[in-house]
């Protein structure tokens, strides 16, 4: 019965992220051409645009095309993989697969995919791509492992359930170390889904879109589902692990809730995304590890029970 | 059958008469790499069946004798117990692939003879056999490290027309003399200062004797006691490469000897040190005198040491640009890893919360694991590094690239070892790294610093992620170099033989079923600490912190951490196959182009993205942490006019 419902709630995760990525993205384009002073497309457009790509001519440049298909499958699967884990909502469905430590080295073999598609392609620009994004994650692993890390201190626990509820928060006096990774983890977030100011390993206007440049066709469509997908995941990791109020309430209003509240986050992230121009990569390596230092200071809080 | 102990020493003498052998027959290369795999074979049969016979039955009561001379305090004393069994097992199971590798790869020298390789291979492996059983902390001791240092020093410096070899092996040579004379008086201060209470005098250097004279020694003389424990951390850190020491020697001695020796070094010989480190400090000094020995202090040290050596070595390894190079600075890199799981061990023990002893036992059970995994997958990788040493003719990253194609079989076992090395779940390195972090955040309630030592650690592992992307992506995806297509033309074919072959696939199967089975090897230590059940090693036994089976994954602290990889793969798989049913949707025909290059016909080798390109800006701002390559500016003189036939 147990593994059933969480067979059901795994599935029930995937198609919800499936279902509501597009909308996001749609969301997202729309308000950013409204700033912008455009009218911009219709919301529902990526959705479109994902069918279109699925029928579009598939053309696999690089030496080793196995490669790129494994990393195309792999990228959108892992994505996929980490839905089950994260709550949506309710409690994390496939609680008994793993821990909060297993979540965040899913995370990274997300990133892992992204990066071999684009080394698999083997263009100048792939690589320069590449090797962007993995410096960009080196700097933002550590930033979200110490998140985690001091929920896991406070509950003296790393089970799912228990961490992504609001556990930064569950220290015995005022908790210092929630507040500060809350802020932290805010000013950092558009490089989690790799937005404008962050989006620096695609880089559209300058390095043509990096890893997924020589993509078309399904591939490009996997590609850009898991980037949609990604965004509705971290955030609602984001509001799982920093603002959990409310989501305890009722059946629907507690849902409800929740998704208003990543609603909410995700227009944050456009209002940023559309107001800033991007970083160069250096200027964003000491932008993270200025951040990565305030993290530790939290750390050591949490270590001492702030 | 054979005792345990029997079957050691017969090993060892098996592995001294086949080096005799072998230097006979040393004129036919193919001969003497046969029958060196044969030795190596046999005395993995009796150290395996030793093993077995340790982790089922218990290890014998008292250790085997085997030849004394009492007036010199001189007696060569054996006893396999559960800790002992893990070092030996692991050994012997990267030997063997080691020695088969040999025997194809070792004949495409031309300019060398294999009297200088076969012989001293077997001497080196029967070395450590001796110095992974020996009680003896003295001259048995001496001599075994003796005997693993000199033919170490010849394997070396086997290519010995190039000076830079020469000067690697000189510095192995001189780094090993001074961690065995530091090891080897730190013995004589705890054996000549002790109280004879008990044991004859004559073997004042056992374990036996030494254990039992510690007590006193340590309420007596705590300063000189402390004295000696920190030469043999020096000693035996030395030997395994932790910062700062390791730095020194590691580098330049990897890269130098021929790629199987490289893989026994890194993957069996440092791990002498971290057996010496956690025998003399978890299994020497007696429970009883617990309150007099300050272990919580030396695991701040050790674990500290640690996170430095694992940092460090890892920010170097990233601007590497040599194939053995890179390999090198990330075995010093995952030492500490090792380091920091010992130490996180060690700074638990004797604390007092309500978890200390589980989490301990987490973190010793973690670093005793990754012991078994760095061997396994970076055996694996220093092969993958031969046979591309072996294909191209060079261990330069920058001037590679493409391989997957001429050889898809060592790029795939590639690609599992990097992944097993950066962590990702499904495969061996995750499991023992995600038992360090358990233990090391949680052991925050009674050690506050070990959660930043794990966050280092997490950094870390993202940065040998990197580091490995980098390997793996400039040397077999990426674009064909010139290099590569050339070598291509010249020989027609680039994959190795199938005898090279082999030994890459066993090792990369084993990566596989420890990362999906880890129980198998947990279950393995638990035997191994129940048969180890002297002073720290009993603590360590009853703890039995990890439950499960293998479907249902590793549990520990009532699953409050928990770890299901057959789940996680069923699930994994299940999504994969979705993926690409979606991509299937629209029935897109699929087409090969060349790639676009903004208009630009051909890419040439100057415009290549290559290994030198990678990280800029981290190794920018890393620069003061050194490693640097020396051959920085060297390496990108290409000749700028060679256009890639593409």
């Amino acid at each position: 019965m147990k593994t059933l419902l969480s067979i059901l709630g795994g599935l029930a995760n995937v198609a919800i992220v499936l279902l509501v990525a597009p909308f996001f993205q749609g969301v997202l384009r729309k308000i950013t051409a409204l700033i912008q002073s455009r009218q911009g497309p219709p919301i529902w457009q990526p959705y479109f645009d994902l069918l279109k790509l699925l029928g579009k001519e598939d053309i696999e440049s690089g030496e080793s095309p196995l490669m790129q298909r494994f990393a195309v499958y792999l990228s959108l699967a892992t994505v996929l993989t980490v839905a089950c884990l994260v709550p949506m909502g309710f409690t994390a469905p496939m609680n008994a697969a793993g821990d909060v430590i297993l979540l965040i080295y899913l995370l990274t073999l997300c990133g892992i995919c992204t990066l071999l598609a684009g080394l698999a392609a083997g263009s100048t620009y792939s690589l320069l791509g590449a090797s962007r994004e993995m410096m960009t994650m080196i700097a933002l692993e550590p930033l979200f492992a110490v998140a985690i890390v001091v929920g896991a201190v406070h509950t003296q626990s790393f089970r799912l359930d228990t961490v992504l509820n609001g556990s930064v928060y569950a220290s015995a006096a005022f908790p210092w170390s929630g507040v500060i990774m809350f802020g932290v983890m805010l000013l950092s977030f558009q490089a989690f889904v790799q937005r404008v100011p962050f989006d620096i390993s695609e880089a559209e206007t300058e390095i043509m879109e990096g890893p997924l440049m020589e993509y078309s066709g399904p591939k490009l469509a996997l590609f850009k589902y898991a980037q949609m997908a990604k965004l509705v995941i971290y955030s609602a990791l984001f509001v799982t692990l920093f603002v959990p109020w409310g989501t305890g309430l009722m059946f629907p209003l507690g849902w409800l809730v929740f998704w208003a509240k990543v609603t909410g986050l995700v227009l944050l992230v456009t209002l940023v995304a559309a107001t800033h121009a991007r970083y160069r990569i250096d200027q964003a390596i000491r932008y993270f590890a200025a951040l990565l230092a305030v993290a530790l200071v939290a750390l050591v809080l949490a270590s001492y029970g702030y | 059958m054979m005792t345990p102990e029997q079957a050691v020493v017969v090993s060892i003498f098996l592995c001294v008469a086949g080096a005799v052998l072998t230097l006979l027959v040393s004129r036919n290369k193919t001969a003497a790499g046969w029958l060196a795999f044969a030795v190596t074979a046999a005395t993995a049969v009796l150290i395996f069946s030793a093993v077995a016979q340790v982790l089922t039955a218990g290890p014998s009561a008292l250790p085997a004798e085997f030849w004394k001379l009492p007036k010199f305090g001189f007696a060569l004393r054996i006893h396999v117990d559960g800790l002992t069994a893990m070092f030996l097992m692991l050994a012997a199971l990267i030997a063997v692939p080691a020695a088969f590798y040999s025997i194809a790869y070792m004949r495409h020298y031309e300019d060398y003879g294999v009297a200088r390789y076969y012989p001293n291979f077997l001497l080196f492996l029967a070395a450590m056999y001796g110095l992974l059983s020996t009680t003896d902390m003295m001259w048995f001791f001496f001599i075994f490290w003796q005997l693993m240092t000199l033919p170490g020093y010849a394997l070396i410096r086997f290519e010995n027309k190039k000076p830079e070899n020469i000067r690697a092996a000189n510095k192995f040579l001189i780094m090993m003399q001074i961690a065995c004379v530091a090891t080897m008086v730190g013995a004589e201060i705890l054996a000549v200062t002790g109280a004879q209470v008990s044991g004859s005098a004559s073997l004042k250097y056992d374990f036996g004797t030494v254990c039992a004279n510690l007590p006193a020694l340590l309420v007596a003389k705590p300063v000189v006691t402390a004295l000696a424990f920190t030469l043999f951390l020096i000693g035996f850190g030395i030997k395994m490469g932790m910062w700062p020491f390791g730095q020194v020697w590691l580098p330049d001695a990897h890269p130098a000897a021929p790629s199987p020796v490289s893989a026994m070094l890194s993957g069996v010989m440092i791990k002498t040190g971290v057996y010496g480190l956690m025998r003399y400090f978890l299994w020497l000094v007696p429970i009883s005198a617990q309150a007099d020995y300050p272990l919580a202090r030396w695991g701040l040290v050790v674990a500290t040491l640690g996170t430095i050596t694992l940092f460090t070595g890892t920010m170097q390894a990233l601007k590497q640009e040599q194939t053995k190079r890179l390999l090198a600075f990330h075995s010093i890199g995952q030492i500490g890893y090792i380091l920091l799981g010992t130490g996180a061990c060690m700074a638990l023990l004797p604390a007092k919360g309500p978890n200390a002893a589980v989490l301990a036992s987490v973190a010793f059970f973690g670093a005793l694991f990754h012991v078994l995994n760095h061997g396994i997958f970076k055996g694996l990788l220093f092969l993958n590094a031969g046979s591309m040493l072996h294909a191209t003719g060079t261990q330069d990253l920058n001037k590679m690239g493409g391989l997957i194609q001429f050889m898809p079989l060592t790029a795939i076992t590639a690609i599992i070892a990097s992944f097993s090395i950066a962590g990702v779940p499904l495969f061996n390195g995750f499991v023992s790294k995600w038992s360090i972090y358990v233990a090391a955040v949680q052991g925050g309630g009674s050690a506050a610093y070990l959660p930043i030592c794990a966050v280092v650690a997490i950094l870390t592992s993202a940065l040998t992620l990197a580091s490995f992307i980098k390997f793996f992506g400039v040397s077999f995806l990426s674009r064909a170099s010139t290099l590569v297509i050339e070598q291509a033309r010249k020989r027609g074919r680039l994959e190795v033989g199938w005898m090279m072959q082999l030994p890459q696939v066993f090792l990369c199967a084993l990566c596989v079923l420890l990362g999906v089975a880890p129980v198998i090897a947990f279950n393995m230590m638990q035997a191994a600490m129940n048969a180890s059940q002297q002073s720290f090693g009993v603590a360590l036994a009853q703890a039995a912190p990890m439950m499960g089976g293998p479907l249902r994954g590793l549990e520990a602290m009532n699953s409050a951490a928990l770890f299901a990889p057959v789940t996680l793969a069923a699930v994994l798989v299940l999504m994969y196959v979705a993926a690409c049913l979606v991509s299937k949707l629209g029935s897109a025909p699929r087409r090969a182009a060349s790639p676009w290059l903004c208009g630009y016909v051909r890419e040439a080798d100057c415009h290549r993205y290559g290994a030198h390109n990678f990280y800029g800006e981290i190794k920018r701002y890393f620069r003061w942490l050194g490693g640097m390559p020396a051959s920085h500016g060297a390496s990108r003189t290409h000749p700028v006019s060679q256009p890639n036939l593409h």
